[in-house]
């Protein structure tokens, strides 16, 4: 299924559910909203994870100015330019103003004030202590009060633990799928479509998972595995496409699309315990020791974190994993540590490429023949 | 030549407040090796709790060597012996036979080298690993660190709207490992205050812990007694003396009087005390020139607030205003609400008091979004009374210059003065382009 294919199937769905009454709230897509808590409140979560082009980022520059993350300038664009295959977001009942980054916050801020989508506000501390976790209960609470507020009615803590269980088995559902031996862009459009859905999708993710079994796919034994870290791959890049042509293979994603996501599962005895549901959600943030959101221990984490993973791959695989670190032009949290954490991994002789980009078409052949180059090495 | 140098030849607290900065260096060393005094790295302006703790804060540019040291030096020996009035007026008594301009020279010289350091410290940054797709801001300030961050014991970290600052304060834990951090909640909602106190009650006992010192109430209060008076004093020129007809100086002169405050505001010199004596002397002085009718009639120049500046700025940009009849006011500290004072009356809770002060300069100053701090803009400019703004757009800023453009639409719609905003990379870098802008910009602004 083509990106295309995707989002129109995304517009029937969700107009389905605007028929049955139900409400959407959208956000960027990041890896700290509790989206278990818009559940519960009965809202559809629409995370935007859609990659840019030309056109929508230059609608963004009457906003913002070009050195701005490209991902966050085409967020915009999406809503300034309206492309006729994103017509669902026209259905967005609220949008979540968040500061996983100050781009987060300004292009949020800038989608609700001039395409005058009402506003919720959740804003996420940036250390992780005692009071930082303290802060993050309070914007839980505020949060699930601004919902309550919307629908008229309590969450209860029963729902706010159905909600969890749901995401919990969804997500264990995609760690599966993640670890199935199929191509990385298989995985990859899975997981898009997947956490563009929800959980509602589960059943189809169970069969995905059934005839996989029954047909496994052999990958190729030439391809170049790959850790992929950094920003995701947003629904409609070509950026798989092009690892793919040049011999790699995405064992790996480190990313919002990817891990980040699906890993943050909660404990049964978590679940099942008398505690009040948003402490859940507080723990999460806490255990969230590798998001990109966080200091001051971020980068010494991710480190460590690729180097394990890539001991065990070389391990298990007999194989060499090479890292492609991704960052979207003017991405505050990857960029600043980019030329580190080559350096810092480069010295274990494992090799990194810092892919850096822009979603303009006019990259294509330059970010073709750097990862060939990458590939060639490996 | 900088128009700088020929007013402030006779201005004795212009004149030590420039030096203090320049002379950090040899200072800094003194309060290091002979006084065994923690050097605690700051960056905005939030020095207070390091001096409180008896730890020396310090700007991270002032630990570096500048090339005209040897002027100083002998600036120095000079105050030592006459002390600093009858060295002024020695220099301003020189100064009339001064026919190789000398001194023109030794202050320009001054002015151009803090510029060619900020520069060195850019490109340090950018050649140790930090993108160029950075603000000039972080680079520079990352290559200070690069530079001499081995000198200091510890980093204040106080984690803000800016994520590009946080992950800035992150990456500094290489060149200093010691780093002592303040989260400022986004947001005043339910016990936020109380966290925020919280949370400067451990970076006291960080500092505590740093410096073997006890830090009490009473040493907090005396620290935020020194900075409500300096910024007492820094409210006065902004707002009373920078709205005089008659300045004390040149209005480039003091436009540059106003960026050195901008600097040193943030360290305060690395002695709060005797900033504090400097700038009383400096607004003191600045009223007795212009009782005395020494200075400049500025009554047809139109007033130009030039923002924000902290995170680097074009200085040429106030003197080529200058030289199209405009005067250029700087208030960054101001709109980000880090000039409210703290309340040190009988009863309060210093620490409360400071996360009081911090947590208002966030939710009402910087603010959480763009709403807020454009209309913080829009205040100050409209409490300032300014004829127009000229915004500062930073290269790879992604907070505040972020707001350009909702700012712009505010000013137009509820102020209707002139707005228009200059691109800004590195020093030297962009300066006919600015020029142009500008000029263009001054034909529309009304002459008074």
């Amino acid at each position: 299924m083509d990106a295309i294919e995707l989002l129109s199937d995304y517009e029937n769905y969700l107009r389905e559910k605007k028929d049955q009454g139900k409400k959407i709230i959208a956000f960027m897509g990041h890896d700290n909203i509790p989206e278990e808590l818009l559940d519960a409140a009965g809202f559809i979560p629409l995370r935007m994870i859609f990659a840019g082009n030309d056109d929508l980022m230059n609608a963004s520059n009457d906003y913002l100015p070009p050195s701005t993350c490209s991902f966050a300038q085409s967020c915009i664009g999406l809503f300034s330019l309206k492309p006729s295959q994103y017509n669902f977001l026209n259905s967005i009942d609220q949008f979540i103003v968040s500061n996983h980054c100050v781009s987060d916050i300004c292009t949020s801020e800038i989608i609700t004030k001039y395409f005058n989508i009402p506003r919720l506000n959740f804003y996420v501390s940036y250390t992780q202590g005692p009071e930082a976790l303290k802060y993050f209960k309070l914007e839980l609470l505020d949060l699930k009060q601004q919902l309550e507020k919307l629908t008229g009615r309590e969450i209860k803590k029963q729902d706010i633990i159905e909600s969890i269980r749901k995401y919990n088995s969804f997500k264990k559902k995609l760690s599966e799928i993640y670890n199935l031996d199929i191509s990385g862009s298989e995985k990859l459009k899975t997981l898009q479509k997947a956490i563009l859905y929800g959980p509602v999708i589960l059943p189809e993710l169970e069969d995905f998972i059934q005839a996989k079994s029954v047909n496994q796919t052999q990958e190729s034994k030439n391809s170049v595995d790959i850790f992929f870290t950094g920003c995701s791959i947003f629904i409609g890049d070509y950026l798989i496409d092009l690892i793919e042509e040049s011999g790699g293979n995405i064992k790996y994603f480190d990313t919002w699309i990817g891990e980040a996501y699906f890993s943050q599962v909660f404990k049964d005895e978590v679940i099942t315990s008398n505690d009040d549901p948003l402490d859940f959600f507080v723990q999460r943030f806490k255990d969230n020791k590798n998001g990109d959101h966080t200091v001051p221990n971020y980068f010494e984490n991710k480190v460590a974190q690729i180097k394990e993973i890539i001991k065990e791959h070389e391990e298990k695989k007999g194989k060499k994993l090479g890292v492609i670190n991704h960052i979207i032009k003017f991405c505050d949290h990857i960029n600043i540590f980019q030329s580190f954490l080559k350096k810092e991994l480069q010295e274990e002789g494992i090799q990194v490429l810092n892919l850096e980009r822009d979603y303009s078409r006019a990259n294509r052949g330059q970010l073709s023949t750097r990862i060939e180059a990458f590939m060639e090495m490996m | 030549m900088s128009v700088f140098t020929d007013d402030v030849i006779n201005f004795t607290s212009v004149l030590k407040m420039a030096y203090n900065f320049l002379s950090g260096r040899e200072y800094l060393k003194k309060q290091k090796f002979r006084e065994r005094k923690k050097l605690i790295s700051v960056v905005l302006p939030f020095s207070d709790l390091s001096f409180a703790a008896g730890a020396v804060p310090v700007f991270p540019i002032r630990m570096e060597s500048f090339n005209i040291n040897q002027y100083l030096v002998a600036l120095n020996s000079a105050t030592s012996i006459l002390g600093w009035g009858l060295t002024t007026k020695l220099l301003g008594f020189i100064k009339q036979f001064d026919a190789l301009k000398i001194f023109d020279n030794i202050l320009d010289d001054v002015l151009k080298s803090i510029n060619v350091k900020y520069n060195e410290m850019y490109d340090l940054g950018v050649e140790s690993g930090i993108s160029s797709d950075f603000c000039y801001g972080i680079k520079s300030l990352y290559g200070m660190h690069v530079s001499k961050g081995k000198n200091v014991d510890a980093n204040m970290n106080l984690a803000i709207r800016c994520s590009a600052f946080n992950k800035y304060y992150e990456s500094l834990r290489k060149l200093v490992p010691r780093q002592i951090w303040i989260d400022i909640p986004s947001r005043n909602i339910g016990n936020a205050l109380e966290l925020l106190t919280d949370n400067i009650t451990n970076a006291i006992s960080d500092l505590e812990e740093i410096t073997g010192n006890h830090v009490a109430d009473n040493s907090l209060n005396k620290q935020f007694r020194i900075g409500n008076q300096v910024k007492r004093y820094y409210k006065t020129i902004i707002y009373e003396i920078s709205a005089e007809d008659f300045y004390p100086c040149n209005p480039a002169t003091f436009a540059e009087i106003l960026s050195l405050l901008g600097i040193s505001f943030q360290d305060y010199n690395s002695n709060a005390q005797r900033y504090l004596e400097n700038i009383a002397n400096l607004v003191k002085e600045m009223r007795e020139r212009i009782r005395k009718g020494i200075g400049m009639d500025v009554s047809k120049m139109p007033r130009i607030l030039l923002t924000p500046v902290f995170g680097g700025w074009e200085p040429e940009t106030q003197e080529y205003l200058y030289e199209h009849g405009a005067r250029t006011l700087y208030a960054d500290w101001e709109i980000l609400g880090l000039l409210e004072e703290i309340p040190v009356s009988k009863g309060t809770n210093p620490v409360e008091e400071y996360a009081r002060y911090l947590l208002n300069a966030t939710t009402e100053g910087i603010g959480c979004d763009n709403n807020t701090l454009t209309d913080s803009y829009q205040r100050i400019a409209k409490k300032m009374n300014v004829d127009g703004i000229i915004f500062n757009q930073l290269f790879g800023c992604h907070s505040i210059s972020n707001c350009y453009p909702m700012l712009r639409e505010k000013v137009r719609k509820k102020l209707e003065i002139p707005i228009t905003s200059i691109n800004f990379n590195k020093i030297g870098e962009n300066v006919e382009q600015i020029k142009t802008r500008l000029g263009a910009y001054m034909e529309i602004v009304k002459p008074i």
